[in-house]
C-alpha cells in the first residue's frame, strides 16, 4: 500500500468533498430549472415513425386521446375529447359515446345525440423530415 | 490554510447534503392539467387519495378548482384553501352558481331540463316557505297561510303558482318568542340555510345534502338513509319550539323509515324514497310553491293505477328522451329505444320501471338495484274508489303490521 502523505490525504478529501458538493448543487440546479410551476398543456405529440401506421389502419391513441386514420388521402386524426365538457369519448360500433354525460358522435365525429353540440375536433398531422408523425392538438 | 479549505469544503458538503435531505422529505408537487380548463393545479399533491366524485365529473377532465375554487398553484395548505368556495361544500346554495353553474352544466335551459340550480333555489326544500308561513300564521304574525317568506329572498317572474317572490325570513325581528325560537332551532335543515356547526353537518346544505352519499362522492343513487339524515332525525316539539332528535337506533328498516308513528305499505319502506318521488317533487319545478303539498304529487296510483285505470305509460321512441339521460347517470337499468316505461301524471319518466309482457310491471331500485315486480290495481279485487288516493285509503288494506 503506497504511503500517502498527510498533505495528499487532505487534498483527496477536499477534492472529494468539492466533487460531491458540485454534484449535489448541480442536481439542485437541474431540479430548479426543470420545474415549471404553471406549465402550458402539451400540444405537440410525436407518434413515432409514419411506417408504424400502414395504409388502411385505424389506431386509437391514448396520449392524446385521438383516433389516427391512414387512408388513400393520407393521415388524419380525430380528437376523442368530448366537445361538451372534455371527457374522453369511448369508441362504439356506430361511432363514439361520452361516458360522462351521454353525448354520442358518429364515426365521422358529427354529433348524433347531445348534450354536445359541436363535432369532435379534427387534429392537424404533419410528417417530419425524418418521416415521423407529429400530432398537433392546438 | 489547506486544512481550513478542507474543513470549509466538508462544511459545504454537509450543508448541501442537509438541504438535499430536507428537500427530499418535502411533499413533491403533483400537477394536473384538467382537459376542461387547461390550467395546472396542484391539489392532488395532498388529495390524491380522494375517490372520483362521480363518473360524470372525472378529475382528469374537471380537476378540482373549477368546482371547489382555491389557489390552484399553492402548495401551502392554508393558502391553497384560502379562496375555496363553500369551504367543504361548494354546492352550498350561497355559492352553487359559481361552483356548479354555467349553461353547459347545471344552470342550463329549462327546455333542456338542465336548470337544476334555478329549480332547487325556488323549491320548498330550499325556501321552507310552507313551514315559515304556518308558524307565522299560528303565532299571529300573518293573517293567512300564504307564503310570504323563504329562508332566502327569491323571485320568479314566470311563476305558474301565483307566487312571484319570497322575502328573506328574519326571525330575529319577530315579536313573538316562539317565532324567534323557531328561527333559532328549526331552520338549520334546509338547503339554503347555513349548516349547523360540526363536521357531520358541513355537507347538509345545497346539492350535497341529497347527492353526497359518501365521502367525496356525488350520486343519483340516493338511499333512504340519505333522506333520513333530515327527514327522520326526530320531531318538532311545538310547545318549546325545539327539535327533538330521535334517540332510538333501530336496525329494522321499517322502524327506521320516515316517521316512527306512521303506517306503511310494503313498498313504502322496501323501496327508497327516490324510487317513487320524482325530480320535480324533490328539486322543484322552477316555480315558487307555497308548501310541500303544492309540489308533491306522486301517489300510489302513479305506479299501480286505479280499479278502473291502468297507470300511465310511455314507449321510448326519442333517443334524446330524458329517461335515457337519467338512466346513464345511474345505470341500474339498460334502457333501450322501444321499451315502455311508466310515467307520472306530469309526464316525468319513471325510468327505472318497465312494462312486462302479461301486464305486470318491473321496478329496479335506484339505490339497491333490487328487482321488484308488481301488478296494476285494475283486475284485482280492490274495490277502492279511484278518486280516493290519499295514502290512508290504501293503508286501510295494505299497511303492514309494525
Amino acid at each position: 500500500m503506497p504511503d500517502v502523505s498527510r498533505r495528499d490525504f487532505l487534498k483527496i478529501v477536499r477534492n472529494g468533498f468539492l466533487y460531491l458538493s458540485s454534484l449535489l448543487a448541480f442536481d439542485g440546479l437541474l431540479h430548479f430549472l426543470d420545474f415549471e410551476a404553471n406549465p402550458e398543456p402539451k400540444t405537440e405529440f410525436d407518434l413515432g415513425p409514419a411506417d408504424n401506421y400502414p395504409l388502411g389502419s385505424r389506431t386509437l391513441l391514448t396520449e392524446p386521446p385521438a383516433v389516427l386514420l391512414h387512408t388513400d388521402s393520407g393521415f388524419s386524426a380525430l380528437s376523442l375529447v368530448c366537445t361538451h365538457l372534455g371527457c374522453t369519448v369511448e369508441q362504439k360500433s356506430d361511432g363514439f359515446t361520452c361516458p360522462c354525460h351521454g353525448s354520442r358522435f358518429g364515426a365521422d365525429g358529427k354529433v348524433t345525440h347531445g348534450p354536445a353540440v359541436k363535432p369532435l375536433t379534427t387534429l392537424r398531422i404533419e410528417i417530419s423530415k425524418d418521416n415521423r408523425l407529429i400530432l398537433h392538438t392546438a | 490554510m489547506k486544512k481550513i479549505l478542507t474543513i470549509a469544503s466538508g462544511f459545504l458538503l454537509f450543508t448541501l447534503a442537509l438541504v438535499w435531505w430536507l428537500d427530499s422529505r418535502q411533499v413533491h408537487p403533483v400537477a394536473l392539467i384538467p382537459t376542461l380548463t387547461g390550467q395546472p393545479e396542484y391539489c392532488l399533491t395532498c388529495h390524491a387519495d380522494l375517490p372520483e366524485i362521480s363518473p360524470s365529473h372525472p378529475v382528469k377532465t374537471f380537476g378540482c378548482v373549477i368546482c371547489h375554487g382555491g389557489e390552484r398553484l399553492a402548495l401551502d395548505a392554508d393558502l391553497a384553501h384560502s379562496s375555496m368556495r363553500g369551504e367543504a361544500n361548494p354546492s352550498d346554495l350561497s355559492v352553487v352558481e359559481a361552483s356548479c353553474g354555467g349553461s353547459a352544466c347545471h344552470s342550463g335551459s329549462a327546455a333542456d331540463e338542465r336548470d337544476h340550480i334555478q329549480r332547487v333555489l325556488t323549491s320548498v326544500q330550499s325556501t321552507y316557505a310552507g313551514a315559515i308561513a304556518s308558524i307565522r300564521y299560528t303565532f299571529g304574525a300573518q293573517p293567512d297561510l300564504k307564503a310570504y317568506f323563504g329562508i332566502a329572498a327569491i323571485t320568479d317572474e314566470q311563476t305558474q303558482t301565483g307566487i312571484t317572490s319570497l322575502a328573506a325570513f328574519d326571525p330575529t325581528s319577530a315579536n313573538n318568542p316562539s317565532i324567534q325560537k323557531f328561527g333559532e332551532n328549526c331552520l338549520t335543515c334546509h338547503l339554503h340555510t347555513r349548516p349547523r356547526e360540526g363536521l357531520a353537518y358541513e355537507r347538509q346544505t345545497g346539492c350535497a345534502a341529497c347527492h353526497a352519499t359518501a365521502e367525496h362522492t356525488f350520486s343519483t343513487a340516493i338511499p333512504y338513509t340519505q333522506c333520513n339524515a333530515c327527514h327522520n332525525r326526530g320531531n318538532y316539539d311545538l310547545q318549546t319550539m325545539t327539535f327533538v332528535e330521535r334517540s332510538d337506533q333501530s336496525i329494522k328498516r321499517i322502524d327506521n323509515y320516515y316517521q316512527p308513528i306512521a303506517q306503511f305499505t310494503q313498498c313504502e319502506y322496501t323501496l327508497d324514497c327516490v324510487d317513487c318521488h320524482t325530480r320535480i317533487e324533490v328539486m322543484g319545478d322552477g316555480d315558487i310553491h307555497a308548501n310541500q303539498k303544492s309540489i308533491e304529487y306522486v301517489q300510489c296510483k302513479t305506479c299501480h293505477g286505479t280499479p278502473t285505470e291502468l297507470p300511465l305509460t310511455k314507449t321510448l321512441t326519442d333517443p334524446n328522451d330524458i329517461a335515457f339521460r337519467l338512466a346513464l347517470l345511474n345505470p341500474v337499468v339498460d334502457l333501450k329505444l322501444g321499451e315502455t316505461i311508466l310515467v307520472t301524471e306530469k309526464g316525468e319518466p319513471l325510468w327505472n320501471t318497465r312494462v312486462l309482457p302479461g301486464g305486470s310491471y318491473e321496478l329496479i331500485g335506484k339505490a339497491t338495484q333490487q328487482y321488484f315486480i308488481f301488478r296494476p290495481v285494475m283486475g284485482s279485487g280492490c274495490t277502492q274508489n279511484g278518486q280516493d288516493q290519499s295514502s290512508a285509503y290504501c293503508h286501510e288494506c295494505h299497511a303492514v303490521e309494525r
